[in-house]
């Protein structure tokens, strides 16, 4: 996750005394406003990340039979170094970059056609239609991730039968995945895409149905372009969730022997940690996948800022 | 109350115990122990157990000593056994095979009558389970040998039990299903699945899943490689006491109540089938099982016969991320992406780097 700070104001330099006091009355209510903010912010997620950097440098190193209890060793960068040449971690970005390359096309392609087709009027049973699509985000992801577990089911599910493949075969099982991810999404961000067209000012599109341009010109050449930052906002938003896939594998992993233990990045991290006990190489990993998340995410918004400001 | 062991409990356990704030009886399977022990968070019982080693079923009592001492208190015990549909195999003529050529024999022979079934289901994704049917070929995969780990996954008794399974796989003579799936009970209650390879507590399960199927099932030893009495055993479950426990004698007092008071089979008889490991204990369980629901041997006659037979083995202090290892790199053995002896052989690589990445000491193969 990253966190954008806003700008902090250039402070003025107060001559007189009396605004000065002015000024840390107001700090103080400041303060007291931002007081819960600050306190789950440092307790929920400062401290924790903070602890995680202090876990990745630690090991826990055991000897002979190991009966006689573990002993925690500074290992400097050791976990990190185990964890950048371990195979298992390489196949899961693998297995996310894969996922991100069917699911956030997919995804973001569908709830904006979606949103489009909300926005142009050509719909009937307009509230209908958005809520059927939304309903699936609404569902839990794990209920959401059984379900689908069920209908991938080879001989108790209509999939296989239908489509004539296995969908929890080693070959099918990543677009299976993706599918629920992009099930799941879909409704969420054509809600968000339709809120930002409803934003669309009345006059640009008017002038473009005037000049001539039909249904398909105006959503092209003036509506996606409007609400381009949105958009990008939803890619990152997408890149970070696909990056941190989770629940649909893991439910998937009770299904079928194809979905490793260490299929996403954070299924390897929870692997270290509550399977394999590791918790200095689970921290490692995290911090990682944390780093490469904000890499990513600053990449996309360098992206999108340079293309709004042309 | 935490969730059971493989499901997120152990993780939770461990984590406790390195906050310092473990419950004082903690909850751990046999193939869990010698991993939880790393934590350095039980205490050793070794003195307050002694006097009841000849009241628990060796195999029990061997799982919980995976050093010599004695780390927890055997609850029950869980050794394999073969559920198959009496009536049907009756009906066709199929003989209960007793040694795993008559089983092939037998697993073409249903497939024959009806091409939609299968004698049993083979999942690949229960390392554990995997781990029950090796036991029985008498290669232990692990072995404490003084101060060092003698590591062997891939002994010849393990890759013989590979090497067949894979056949099976490979000509389609198994089901793939997992155990307890939905689709598992789909094929149980359409009589697509003749036969289970289960254990001792497959018969709630089994009560559980299909409560009307009466009269229908039988429970048999496993089959044997050479005629040779041998069985493994798949879970079963002791319980520890956390070493900073402020209340060690009331836990231990506790405990010996729970493993060994007549009482306690008693009350699990109303709603499962227990199978302590405390032979007097079993005693009173065999006595008030309700019975009714299986063909043929009495059960008790069964897993009694089967906990005898289990041959020596040691859960090694990596037990349970194996068992994660193991159903990792069976997932490509169905669509012919591995074997299972191939993946066999990763495993046991996997398992000795983790071993030694952790600073254990570990000597690769057979026990000398």
């Amino acid at each position: 996750m990253s966190v954008l700070a806003p700008e902090r104001a250039p402070v003025l330099d107060e001559p007189s005394a009396a605004p000065a006091v002015r000024t840390r009355k107001k700090d103080f209510a400041g303060l007291v406003l931002a007081a819960p903010f600050l306190v789950l912010l440092v307790s929920t997620v400062l401290v924790p990340v903070l602890y995680a950097l202090y876990l990745s440098l630690f090991t826990e190193r055991l000897q002979g039979l190991g009966f006689s209890g573990p002993e925690n060793v500074f290992i400097w960068l050791g976990n990190y170094l185990s964890v950048i040449t371990d195979k298992a971690f390489h196949a899961g970005l693998g297995n996310v970059a894969l996922f991100a390359f069917i699911h956030i096309p997919s995804m973001l392609i569908g709830s904006l056609v979606l949103a489009l087709l909300l926005d142009s009027g050509v719909v009937r049973l307009r509230q209908m239609w958005s809520l059927a699509v939304f309903v699936p985000y609404a569902v839990p992801v794990v209920i959401g991730g059984l379900i689908w577990a069920y209908l991938y089911s080879p001989t108790i599910g209509p999939i296989k039968n239908l489509l004539g493949i296995d969908p929890l075969s080693d070959s099918a099982v990543l677009p299976s995945i993706a599918n629920i991810a992009t099930w799941q999404w879909v409704g969420y961000n054509m809600i968000i895409f339709y809120t930002a067209l409803q934003a669309v000012p009345k006059e640009i599109v008017e002038a473009a149905r005037a000049d001539g341009a039909g249904g398909f010109r105006t959503a092209w050449s003036i509506k996606i372009p409007v609400i381009r930052p949105t958009i990008f906002v939803a890619v990152v938003f997408t890149v970070i969730g696909s990056l941190q896939v989770f629940t649909e594998p893991m439910v998937l992993r009770g299904f079928t022997g194809t979905v490793t233990s260490t299929w996403s990045p954070s299924m390897y991290v929870y692997e270290a940690a509550f399977v394999a006990g590791d918790n200095g190489r689970a921290a490692a990993a995290s911090v990682l996948l944390a780093v490469i998340c904000a890499v990513l995410s600053a990449v996309v918004m360098r992206f999108s800022t340079r293309r709004s400001s042309r | 109350m935490i969730a059971a062991g493989l499901s997120g409990g152990y993780a939770q356990q461990t984590n406790a115990i390195r906050a310092h704030n473990a419950p004082d009886v903690l909850h751990v399977e046999y193939q869990g122990l010698p991993q939880i022990l790393l934590t350095g968070g039980l205490r050793d019982l070794t003195a307050d157990m002694a006097d009841l080693e000849s009241q628990y079923s060796p195999a029990a009592w061997r799982g919980v000593r995976p050093d010599g001492r004695t780390w927890a208190v055997p609850m029950d015990l869980a050794p394999m056994v073969f559920y198959y549909r009496k009536d049907l195999f009756d009906q066709h003529g199929i003989a209960l095979p007793r040694t795993w050529d008559e089983f092939r024999t037998a697993a073409a022979r249903v497939k024959q009558v009806d091409p939609q079934a299968r004698i049993c289901s083979f999942p690949l994704n229960d390392g554990s389970f995997f781990a029950g049917m090796s036991w029985q070929a008498g290669d232990p995969w692990w072995t404490a040998q003084g101060d060092t780990w003698a590591v062997d996954i891939t002994g010849e008794g393990t890759l013989r039990t590979a090497s067949y399974w894979q056949s099976m796989i490979t000509d389609n003579q198994v089901a793939g299903v997992v155990y307890g799936s939905q689709d598992w009970i789909a094929g149980i209650h359409d009589g697509k699945l003749w036969g289970i390879l289960g254990a001792s507590w497959s018969v709630g399960t089994l009560n559980r899943s299909i409560p009307k199927d009466i009269g229908r099932w039988a429970v048999a030893t496993m089959p044997t490689w050479d005629g040779k009495p041998a069985n493994g055993i798949q879970g079963g479950t002791a319980w520890g006491i956390s070493a900073e426990s402020k209340q060690p004698e009331a836990a231990m007092t506790f405990l010996r109540w729970l493993s060994t008071n007549p009482d306690v089979p008693k009350i699990g008889s109303a709603f499962s089938t227990p199978f302590p490991a405390h032979l007097p204990n079993r005693a009173v369980a065999r006595q008030a099982y309700k019975g009714g629901f299986f063909l043929g041997d009495p059960v008790y006659d069964v897993l009694d016969e089967a906990a005898k037979r289990v041959p020596d083995w040691t859960w090694g202090p990596n037990a349970l991320r194996l068992f994660s290892t193991i159903s990792d790199s069976f997932g490509p053995v169905r669509s012919g992406g591995t074997t299972l002896p191939d993946a066999l052989r990763k495993v046991q690589q996997h398992a000795v780097a983790d071993m030694r990445a952790r600073g254990l000491s570990v000597r690769e193969g057979k026990s000398a």
